[in-house]
């Protein structure tokens, strides 16, 4: 394949699939948010909090789509890559591997999406398990975070910016 | 070069189709009680304390009574009641069980919510039996509705009825047409009717169990189950109490349930027939309230009422969001409507507070 | 600081006629804790008439204040409220019994409730017969299609005429069947309206019975036909005449309640804090042991303020009392409640340790630990000194409004001040101004291409210098930890458990950092410290779990790995922050040159997108920070020593937010 077809690939898996698990997530999570405050509005506040939280996802996902461009020099100056030369090939592809672990692990946004509504129908029931509820959604996201920083020292060490 | 190119390639489409396979079945699975099960946790947040029912017991008048529950969710639908007696007071609790009942069958998603009208059909079921076994006894059938139901309508034409002709003819076209045309050609008595009634509502409730899916074929199977073994259980004790013979029994135990009743049939007395229950799934539940049993049946209803609502909260820890939230909502507030029920009675009736708290207890 | 305050036992014998004073003196004095006095002897106390009557009138005076609440005018509200809310007056109110307290509020209810109850009765019917208006008239829109006078509709005598709808599938055999069992005495009308159909039903009254049980199996819903005569038509006219009667009477009465919620709200308000705190006060009760003449109770207070409370119940009971005062004792350990002691700089801080449990009372408080980590793990999430500044002014406006109530807007906004104050310094360790805007903004200044503000690294550039570093950071973090529990089980005497369940880490830990120099004559001490650290926790595992050991060591040796990289959170945040901020001025780039002839409409846009993205980017920025922090906090750090098991202490305390009580206590009379 055209490292262009790579970097694009990547780039596009990353934002794309985290931000549309992101947008599960949230969903999930902002169902749950809008049942309890049809209960009770002053559960306003905590259910917003945790509805916001699988939004993460999403972030990391557009930073890595803007810094796999910004490597390949799609951004600022023009596309480094365009000779279908090995060197360039393997570049191209470290930089696909990147955008790919991004977009899957953005994916934990969908259970944390889950785990953040059974969260906010914990706190709507008893308003002190909500520090409970964040940390225990904030669990899911670590893998997120790991991708990031495999995306991260791929994008850097591998490609360099 | 090709080769490598071509395992990436199959490697990442079967990474993706599993991945969407997963998710999909993951939202499918837990997107649509994330609103209902959410709200229905900010409704358990309301059912009443402990605290609000001692309160509820000083009352001492139902006035009291009535501007007492004025702070809870039950103030819409006492806004009504004007002349603070028993009768309107139980309507009212009735209107917001009712109320309960359709906003479960509102806010659920369309997979499972048939569950919820099954249930209501019960109170069907139940209003039913009692109107056709008041009419038989020429007591006033209309105290005996309790204004739940899908077809309260007819229920209550039915208790406005002069004859037995003209119930025939309002239950044409409903299931429980056959069931009690054969009552009128007396081929079965009364008792046999309510059996077969309930014979009726417990199949379709285990057959729309059944037919679920995972944990809420599980959830479902479980709690239709238990409600089967807890009505037989208390048949078979009844009738060993009666005295009557296994054969006699029989016909009157509902099929689905999972304790075999066979040998407690065939035992001699009522203590044997406990002792025989000690060995099955119910064995704690009747050994912690066993001494009073033996006086009074109602305590070990109460007890398996209980049971199974704790079994269906410990399902809905397991399962947080599943129809076990729901269905253990539902119960606790039943529970909590007949013990509002048990302390306006008793209210009316005079009884002391500190009685009030004892008994209320004790019914609910 | 580190420790929870000091706790004393208090035991209080005194006479029955100084009950309701001396709790209304603690309760207001809120310091002691009152626990459940067990004594076989005495019996239990329990609530008396006046209790009762005090938690009825507390839910009669919510309600006429929930009806007062609706209709009383809103002002004031919007962005000075919410940084500097007003404090509301404390009225005095002079307490001489719970006797004459609920006569000064019956007193009050016989004067204001009927008031109230009058308008808002008026309102209810008022909006009932609107409702029922509306009915009729959307029932009397719907039967004109019938065209025929509505009285003919309601008709009764030897012709009843009853009229309703049925589902239109249902409609034919209702028809047949009514036929039939009237042997074709009866008279129909329908019109069909989509699903349902209407029905119009006159037969003989003879034969209501059989008729009515017809029309139950079809599902028939009757129809109330609305009073009035003429066609329909003109009953809606003239319905609609009495509907804005109606609603003109509803405005008056609106207007009426605004002026009863100006009269009285204030005072709803004063007497259900009084009723609520009888309430809560009575609560205690069954608490106490009594006997015919005297009463007893026991509970906790803070050493510091034993002084202070012993004063105060000998000048209430008039020094007729036995009050003993005790250390607690080894077993009462786990029973002890915690109050949090630390100095003013980190008591904000302890709302962080409490929404994870306080300590044992043999344990350490984290709290000024965590006052430091906290919020220095929150600044390094957001690197970045301009997101700093605007969450800096935020805090900083919330601490000053909101600390006269040393609430929990007060507390965090003081712990995002201190967080707020790390993320500028690392902003500018590593050169962020609002991402790389600063920098941007530099190069134009200086026409310098390649200007920067001064950085000890790129974040961006060299992400694996930041991972290194957030590595570190855990490092020292996680062994901060297993050096404090070690501390505290060896002082506890749980030397066997110091030894080995943190020591081993500890040693693997200095071995890490000793590796990490990578000095040659270091190497041999570091892998035997390694060793001795990995036999001691091989050791520590087998003692613990016996048979599972094996499995043990692997699962808890790589959960500690796992621990240790979660640190890496650190660095991801902190680029995500960079780069988000960056992806923002990338898209005001692409926009700033755009111009319409010569409005330079680029750079209105440019700013627009600049303003609102940076502030939704410190917004989402902070909240990740603010949860991974705490997360870290919690998870991690905690993870290696504490247990956060104790009880909080929870004194016996009254809530005044608008009512002050004068005792004689305080030098009244």
């Amino acid at each position: 394949m055209d490292p262009i077809v790579y970097v694009s690939l990547g780039a596009a898996l990353a934002a794309g699939l985290a931000g549309a698990a992101s947008a599960f997530g949230v969903g999930v999570a902002g169902a749950a948010a809008a049942g309890v405050v049809a209960e009770d509005e002053k559960n306003f506040k905590n259910a917003l909090i945790l509805e916001g939280l699988p939004m993460t996802q999403s972030i990391y996902g557009l930073i890595t789509l803007f810094l796999i461009l910004l490597s390949a020099g799609i951004i600022g100056g023009g596309f480094k890559f365009a000779q279908a030369t090995t060197d360039n090939i393997v570049k191209s592809a470290i930089l696909f591997g990147a955008g790919l672990t991004v977009g899957l692990t953005g994916l934990s946004a969908i259970p944390q999406g889950i785990i953040a509504s059974a969260g906010i129908g914990a706190v709507a029931k008893n308003p002190k398990t909500f520090t409970q509820g964040i940390i225990f959604a904030a669990m899911a996201e670590t893998m997120a975070i790991f991708g990031l920083v495999g995306a991260l020292i791929m994008i850097a060490t591998g490609v360099g910016l | 070069m090709e080769a490598v190119t071509g395992i990436l390639n199959t490697t990442i489409a079967v990474v993706f189709t599993w991945v969407g396979y997963k998710t999909a079945r993951i939202l499918w699975k837990y997107t649509p009680y994330s609103y209902p099960n959410a709200r229905i946790k900010a409704m358990e947040a309301k059912l009443l304390t402990e605290q609000k029912f001692n309160e509820l017991a000083e009352s001492r008048t139902l006035q009291n009574f009535v501007v007492n529950l004025e702070d809870t969710d039950y103030k819409d639908y006492l806004a009504d009641v004007s002349s603070y007696t028993v009768e309107e007071v139980e309507r009212a609790l009735e209107r917001a069980l009712a109320g309960t009942y359709g906003l479960m069958f509102r806010i659920l998603p369309k997979r499972s919510r048939g569950f919820f009208g099954l249930l209501l059909e019960g109170w069907d079921v139940r209003n039913i039996a009692n109107v056709v076994k008041a009419k038989l006894a020429n007591e006033p059938a209309s105290d005996y509705v309790v204004e739940l139901g899908t077809m309260l309508p007819k229920v209550k034409a039915m208790a406005e009825a002069k004859t037995l002709e003209e119930i025939l003819v309002i239950l044409e076209g409903t299931p429980y047409e056959e069931v009690y045309q054969k009552l009128l050609l007396g081929e079965i008595d009364v008792t046999r009717f309510e059996t077969e009634l309930y014979r009726m509502h417990y199949g379709k409730l285990l057959s729309y169990a059944l037919s679920r899916k995972d944990d809420e074929r599980i959830i479902l199977e479980e709690f239709v189950r238990l409600s089967i073994d807890r009505v037989n259980i208390l048949t078979a004790l009844r009738a060993k109490k009666a005295g009557l013979s296994a054969e006699e029994t029989k016909p009157m135990l509902i099929p689905g349930g999972t304790v075999k009743l066979d040998p407690l049939l065939h035992v001699d007395s009522f203590d044997m027939a406990l002792a025989e229950l000690d060995s099955t799934k119910y064995g704690q539940v009747i050994r912690d309230v066993r001494e009073e049993i033996e006086k009074d049946l109602s305590v070990l209803e109460k007890a398996l009422n209980d049971h199974i609502i704790e079994r269906i909260s410990e399902l809905e820890r397991f399962y947080p969001l599943s129809i076990a939230t729901p269905l253990s909502y539902v119960l606790r507030k039943e529970r909590e409507i007949r013990k509002l029920r048990a302390i306006a009675k008793l209210i009316e009736n005079g009884v002391e507070p500190e009685r009030i708290k004892e008994l209320a207890g004790e019914v609910a | 600081m580190f420790r929870p305050e000091e706790m004393v036992k208090l035991d209080v014998i005194t006479l029955n006629r100084y009950k309701d004073e001396l709790l209304t003196y603690l309760h207001e004095a809120g310091l002691v804790e009152i626990r459940e006095l067990d004594v076989k002897i005495a019996q239990k106390d329990a609530p008396n008439e006046y209790h009762r009557k005090a938690a009825s009138y507390s839910i009669t005076i919510s309600r006429l204040v929930d009806f007062l609440k609706a209709h009383k005018k809103a002002h004031g509200g919007g962005i000075k409220e919410f940084f500097f809310p007003k404090e509301k007056a404390k009225r005095t109110y002079r307490y001489e019994g719970i006797e004459k307290l609920i006569k000064d509020v019956e007193e009050f209810l016989a004067k204001a409730e009927p008031e109230i109850r009058a308008v808002e009765g008026k309102l209810s019917s008022l909006q009932t017969e609107i409702e029922r208006i509306k009915e009729a008239i959307a029932t009397l829109e719907l039967l004109s299609v019938f065209k025929l006078p509505v009285q003919y509709l309601r008709h009764s005598g030897l012709v009843e005429v009853s009229v309703g709808s049925v589902e239109r599938l249902k409609l034919q055999a209702l028809i047949e069947d009514l036929r039939k069992i009237t042997e074709g005495r009866v008279a129909l009308v329908s019109k069909e309206l989509g699903d349902k159909a209407l029905l119009v039903v006159a037969n003989l009254s003879k034969d209501h019975d059989k008729v009515n049980s017809v029309l139950a199996k079809h599902s028939f819903e009757r129809i109330e036909v609305p009073e009035g005569e003429g066609t329909p038509e003109e009953l809606v006219r003239e319905y609609r005449k009495k509907l804005d009667a109606k609603l003109r009477e509803l405005d008056k009465t609106k207007k009426e309640a605004e002026k009863l919620a100006e009269k009285y709200y204030d005072d709803v308000v004063f007497y259900q804090e009084l009723m609520e705190n009888e309430r809560d006060k009575a609560s205690v009760l069954p608490m106490l042991a009594r006997t015919n003449m005297t009463f007893a109770l026991t509970g906790w207070l803070p050493r510091v303020d034993v002084p202070k409370v012993l004063e105060g119940i000998k000048k209430v009971t008039e020094g007729k009392a036995y009050i003993n005062v005790r250390e607690p004792s080894r077993e009462e350990i786990e029973e002890i409640p915690i109050k949090l002691k630390n100095p003013s700089w980190a008591k904000p801080f302890e709302m962080l340790t409490e929404m994870y449990g306080v300590p044992r009372y043999d344990e350490i408080d984290p709290t000024p630990i965590i006052a430091f980590t906290y919020s220095f793990f929150f600044g390094f999430m957001l690197t970045d000194f301009m997101y700093g500044l605007i969450v800096g002014i935020v805090a900083a406006l919330l601490v000053k409004g909101h600390k006269k109530f040393n609430d929990g807007t007060y507390k965090f906004a003081y712990t995002l001040l201190w967080s707020s104050v790390f993320t500028m310094l690392m902003g500018i360790l590593f050169g962020s101004y609002f991402g790389n805007a600063g920098d941007i903004v530099l190069q134009y200044v200086t026409g310098n291409p390649n200007a920067q503000f001064w950085r000890i690294a790129d974040a961006l550039k060299d992400p694996m210098f930041v991972l290194m570093l957030a590595l570190a950071i855990g490092l020292a973090h996680l062994f901060t930890g297993y050096t404090i529990g070690f501390i505290v089980k060896w002082k506890n005497g749980d030397v066997k458990g110091a030894v080995l369940e943190q020591l081993p880490w500890m040693l693997i830990i200095i071995a890490i950092v000793l590796l990490a120099t990578r000095n040659a004559s270091l190497a041999m001490p570091a892998k035997a410290l390694f060793g001795i650290g990995i036999v001691l926790f091989a050791i520590g595992e087998i003692v613990a779990n016996g048979g599972l050991a094996a499995l043990m060591i692997i699962s808890d040796f790589f959960g500690f790995v796992g621990t240790w990289l979660s640190y890496a959170r650190l660095m991801a945040l902190a680029l995500a922050t960079s780069g988000i901020a960056m992806v923002i001025n990338v898209l005001v780039d692409m926009v700033w040159g755009i111009k319409i002839s010569v409005v330079p409409l680029g750079i209105i846009i440019g700013l627009i997108i600049f303003v609102g993205g940076q502030l939704f980017s410190t917004a989402i920025n902070a909240l990740g920070a603010f949860v991974h922090s705490l997360r870290l906090q919690y998870v991690e750090f905690f993870g290696t020593f504490y247990s956060g098991d104790g009880k909080p202490f929870t004194p016996f305390k009254s809530k005044r937010e608008v009512s002050k009580l004068e005792l004689k206590a305080d030098g009244g009379a």
